[in-house]
């Protein structure tokens, strides 16, 4: 067995032997079934009709691009990433701050886990449990609402809110994510450097301009990016409170290609769908390293 | 004196958002020792008379425990194959920086990005012809490809940090590459492995699309379970679902709890190896 | 040390054998299943010419052997529960009659995810599930890809079977037939269905409530099974608007509205019909030009305009949600189907409630009514090994044996057999019977679409439907227009109509 471990590396070919599993993965699980999902998008494929697989060249993607529903499904997501990631990012790193003094607190521990729950609830469970919170008649949310200010919201069977109710709890939810990654960056920043500062008595704005976010971007950055992607592909939340409506008013982009694929069937669809929204992920998400990248090149 | 009230005031406030980010969930635990007409009563009860029978209801039916066991056994695998798989991963990326590094982080970060509902089609299609379906070993390697992207992405962070030296001396004194890994590597990076070991089994434990699609009933887990039991004969099954939400997530919070310091440190990737 | 290194390179191959033993779990699989239904081949001989020799005693070579039936049903769903709860029965019977021992396991998925499930497993070929309770409007979409037996077969084989009598054609029409007019049949009845109005017996009786209805509409709140069987949608709705009082938290009715799975067409299609309109035309295939009609817009705003008289978050509503309103004592009244019938009557509403036929519409001078028909027809897997599929035939035998539908019915199903429904006392088993028994007949219930693009013509419709609830669209009459458009699209596309969606329909956005 050390002969093996030997022989590759007199070869070179250890640092390769290492990462085979990775590729193995990686080949099997991703390449493999995107390069169906290519093939399949190219054909019509209803599940539902048990007729053959039929070529159509570009037709699904043309279906796409002339369809205004998906256009709209587009916008709403992305407004939905930029709203959600940015609210969760600012009350994330605005809370994260707000606890970075606390080591010393009682029950420290305890407050933490309460603080990131949230996050850990099963999504199917979460959407249920929120629909009845919602409620206008059984719903806790509207009970306090009337008792308090006097108002009535029908939180998810009105246009006007349902939007912004699946966002409140998309923010609930992942808030926490992000104060967890604040925390982490304040950590990363090394002591001595903010013992310094504070010797020298500069402000605070100074102190985190030029002290904390340099050595914590890294890692922030990097919590908003993985919110950035997960927020893209939010479905499970969404679709158990409102399967995309009222209408339309909650469909994002993940939840028109879940209904495409199971609701409608048409597979063939479906993947044009899921092969254009995959090339937006990459798209932004690279701009996004690239930026990453450029400025820690720079600094 | 002013100084430890400000300090009192300051906890108070932060224990108040801690319970307010909980209160939902505190909502949840509740329904799950009351009667359904509790748990839809205007104006809410906050205080009544525990009943334990949705919890023990639970367990006497519905496969509880057949499921239970598939949730435990599908998800710890998962993971598990994914943090060593990662960890030799990022062992090479970090110490022999092979051609093509960076393009492959960002690659494996693409694994993430494909939308669920997408891939679930070719992965059901691919696993249909291979006769994967319905398979421990289907579902386990899959959520294990889910987790690789974040695994690695975390531990090469803290190799990285990881003085080359350590390396070296250990492979002057004789040792061998795998000794180095395993006893010289991987105790320093421990913080890493507990970070990676909870983010990835937050997302497996809880995932539902994959396991109804390409599942079936030999390895169902909890959240199928929940979602296919939502409703009962006389609606919703609020009942359940809360005490089944509240069985389920004990587990991870506990984790939370007992881990909490590794998930911190972990969460900073390496640049840090301390107290967070 | 070395047994560190050593233990590593294990883990790998580990690794990899896994993979490639997945690769050849496959192949044991498919031996492990041709080995059982190779080792039931002198069964098959044997218990096809029994069949065909009668019928009777057809599975004595089963006698003997434990046979594991599985079958997947509607979670939370009161009828396919009772099959559930009634399985040991058959296994007692089975027992008896045939000599062989059979378990039951129960699998389930809600309304909107049953054919996923199902779907997903039948395109593997297998028999995970050896018989399936599917929505009607599914029967195309299984019988197409050649998942389900043919019932015409069976029924060459098994007299016992063919000979059933049903109550009404309309049975046979909705639960058995694809597609839509001929005589290809591909399920049996399990539930019976039908869209009823539960109301508040009461609430209706209180002498206090009368009067002061009498003053203020200047009619008598009906009364009686027949006083609802005159009752149009225009006092009905009066009715409606009477009893919705939200400062008591009692409002006067309910209907579906949510955009899961079939909810708002379910509880929508009724107004069309009733009201002379038609979805679709069966002959030609055309959607456009049938569902787009100022009649259908007409029953579109009557059906929305009944929000009015809900409680708030109607948008929402589902099955869940309105048999949990009505059973919370929220609701005078309720439509709802037939069979939720006993988990809408609850111990507490007992006597309170009367279940009667949906309010019908006045066309020429004439009381028309035409209920959506709901309910579920049994699937048998076509994958099924000699054994299971026998044992699959043997309990749907015992599933229409009149003690069987007769307990069905005292548990709170819905029979379909002719012998159940015309005992002599069949209405006073349950409440809900006689407004049943009424209702299941050609000329008072319809099906949808029994087309193997339902599924896409009615997600189409559910999005469109709830906009316009909503506000999302402007009027009724651009909402059929817009769903006519894609939906004749749809239909062309199938081959279904020689007719390509109008010129019109390249503007609809």
């Amino acid at each position: 067995m050390k002969g093996i471990a030997k022989w590759l590396h007199e070869r070179n070919l250890f640092p390769y032997a290492l990462l085979v599993p990775v590729l193995i993965f990686f080949i099997v699980w991703n390449i493999l079934p995107l390069l169906w999902m290519v093939g399949l998008s190219f054909y019509k494929y209803d599940i539902t009709t048990g007729e053959p697989l039929k070529f159509l060249g570009m037709d699904n993607y043309q279906a796409i691009f002339r369809d205004h529903g998906i256009w709209q499904a587009l916008s709403k997501t992305f407004l939905f990433v930029i709203l959600a990631v940015g609210l969760e990012t600012i009350l994330g790193m605005a809370l994260g701050f707000l606890f970075w003094g606390s080591s010393k607190m009682p029950g420290r521990r305890l407050a933490l886990t309460l603080l990131f729950s949230p996050m850990i609830l099963t999504p199917v469970a979460a959407g249920t449990f929120f629909r009845l919170i919602y409620d206008p008649v059984f719903g806790i949310a509207n009970y306090y609402l009337e008792a308090w200010f006097g108002l009535k919201i029908n939180f998810l069977g009105d246009v006007k809110w349902a939007y912004p109710a699946v966002l409140m709890v998309d923010i609930w939810m992942w808030t926490p994510f992000m104060i967890l990654m604040t925390l982490a960056a304040l950590g990363s920043v090394p002591k001595a450097e903010l013992e310094a500062a504070q010797v020298d008595r500069l402000p605070w704005i100074r102190r985190l301009w030029h002290i904390v976010l340099p050595h914590g971007k890294f890692i922030l950055m990097l919590g908003i990016l993985l919110r950035t992607i997960d927020a893209f592909k939010t479905m499970d939340l969404i679709y158990t409170m409102t399967s995309g409506g009222p209408g339309n008013a909650t469909e994002l982009i993940a939840i028109s290609l879940f209904r495409k694929a199971f609701e409608a069937f048409t597979m063939g669809n479906a993947s044009a769908l899921a092969i254009i929204s995959l090339l937006i992920a990459i798209a932004f998400t690279s701009i996004y390293l690239y930026i990453l990248n450029y400025k820690e090149r720079r600094a | 004196m002013a100084k430890s009230v400000r300090q009192s005031l300051y906890y108070v406030l932060l224990w108040l958002i801690s319970i307010a980010f909980f209160l939902p969930v505190l909502w949840i635990f509740l329904a799950a020792f009351k009667t359904k007409e509790q748990i839809l009563a205007i104006p809410p009860k906050w205080i009544f008379t525990p009943t334990f029978e949705n919890i023990s209801n639970m367990f006497s039916g519905m496969n509880f425990e057949k499921y239970a066991v598939n949730s435990v056994i599908i998800s710890l695998s998962a993971v598990v194959i994914a943090i060593i798989v990662s960890f030799f991963a990022s062992y090479s990326f970090s110490r022999y920086k092979p051609k093509g590094t960076d393009f492959l982080m960002f690659l494996l970060l693409s694994m993430r990005m494909v939308p669920g509902a997408a891939v679930v089609v070719p992965i059901y299609l691919m696993y249909t012809a291979l006769g994967w379906k319905d398979t421990y070993y289907g579902i386990i390697l899959l959520y294990a490809m889910f987790s690789i992207p974040f695994s690695v992405w975390i531990l090469k962070g803290f190799i990285d940090g990881v003085s080359l030296r350590y390396d070296e001396t250990a492979l002057v004194n004789g040792g061998s590459r795998m000794h180095v890994m395993f006893r010289v590597i991987l105790p320093q990076v421990k913080p890493g492995l507990v970070a990676a070991f909870i983010f990835n089994i937050i997302f497996v434990w809880n995932e539902f699309l994959f396991n109804f699609i390409i599942g079936g009933k030999k390895v169902t887990t909890i959240p199928v379970a929940l979602a296919t039991g939502l409703y009962k004969t006389h609606g919703v099954d609020w009942t359940f679902i809360a005490s089944l939400s509240l069985v389920y997530m004990l587990p991870l919070i506990l984790m939370i709890y007992f881990f909490q310091r590794y998930l911190l440190v972990g969460m900073t990737f390496g640049t840090v190896r301390g107290e967070v | 040390m070395k047994s560190r290194s050593l233990s590593v390179i294990l883990t790998l191959v580990l690794l990899l054998t896994m993979i490639l033993s997945a690769c050849s779990g496959n192949k044991s699989n498919n031996d492990s299943s041709s080995t059982s239904s190779s080792s039931s081949g002198s069964t098959a001989s044997s218990g096809s010419s029994a069949a065909s020799s009668g019928g009777e005693g057809g599975s004595s070579s089963l006698a003997g052997k434990k046979i594991e039936m599985s079958i997947l049903g509607i979670g939370g769903w009161v009828p396919s529960q009772l099959s559930v709860e009634m399985s040991p029965a058959f296994a007692e019977y089975a027992k008896e009659k045939y000599g062989y021992d059979v378990t039951f396991t129960f699998e389930e998925a809600p309304f909107s995810s049953l054919f996923q499930k199902a779907a997903a497993s039948l395109s593997t070929k297998s028999q995970e599930f050896n018989i399936i309770i599917s929505d009607s409007q599914w029967l195309g979409a299984f019988a197409e890809p050649g998942w389900i037996v043919s019932v015409n077969e069976i029924m060459q084989q098994e007299p016992e079977l063919a000979n059933i009598e049903w109550f009404d054609p309309v049975v046979q029409k909705a639960y058995m037939t694809y597609p839509d007019g001929t005589d290809q049949l591909w399920g049996f009845p399990q539930e019976g269905d039908v869209l009823v109005l539960y109301v508040r017996k009461d609430m209706l009786s209180d002498p206090t409530e009368q009067a002061n209805f009498k003053a203020k509409y200047g009619f008598d709140l009906p009364q009686t099974f027949e006083d609802f069987e005159q009752l149009t949608i225009d006092k009905f709705l009066k009715m409606a608007e009477f009893f919705t009082r939200p400062e008591q938290d009692l409002y006067g009715t309910a209907v579906q509205y949510s955009k899961e799975y079939d909810y708002f067409t379910g509880s929508f299609y009724p107004h069309i019909w009733s009201s002379g309109g038609e979805i679709w035309d069966p002959v030609s295939g055309d959607v456009y030009g049938v569902l787009n009609t100022e009649n259908n817009a007409k029953a579109l705003e009557t059906f929305v305009s009944i929000r009015n008289y809900m409680p708030p978050g109607a948008e929402n509503y589902g099955i869940a949600q309105v048999t949990e309103a009505f059973t919370q004592g929220k609701l005078f009244s309720a439509y709802h189907w037939a069979a939720v019938g006993a988990a809408m009557i609850t111990p507490e509403l007992q006597d309170k409630v009367m279940v009667v036929p949906i309010p019908g519409y006045e066309v020429n001078g004439e009381i028309k009514r035409i209920s959506s028909i709901g309910g579920q027809p049994w699937v048998i897997n076509k994958f099924n090994d000699e054994d299971h599929m026998r044992v699959a035939i043997d309990f749907l035998k015992w599933w229409y044996l009149p003690e069987t539908q007769l307990e069905f019915a005292k548990r709170g199903g819905n029979p379909t057999t002719k012998a159940a429904l015309e005992s002599p006392d069949f209405d006073s088993i349950q409440p809900w019977f006689r407004a049943y028994r009424y209702s299941l007949t050609e000329s008072r219930a319809r099906d949808f679409w029994h087309h193997p693009k339902y599924s896409e013509l009615l997600s189409i419709q559910q999005e469109e439907f709830t906009s316009y609830l909503t506000g999302g669209r402007s009027s009724a009459a651009e909402t059929l227009e817009v769903i006519a458009c894609k939906q004749q699209q749809i239909m062309y596309d199938a081959g279904t109509t020689k007719n390509a969606p109008p010129a019109a329909c390249a503007n609809i956005r």
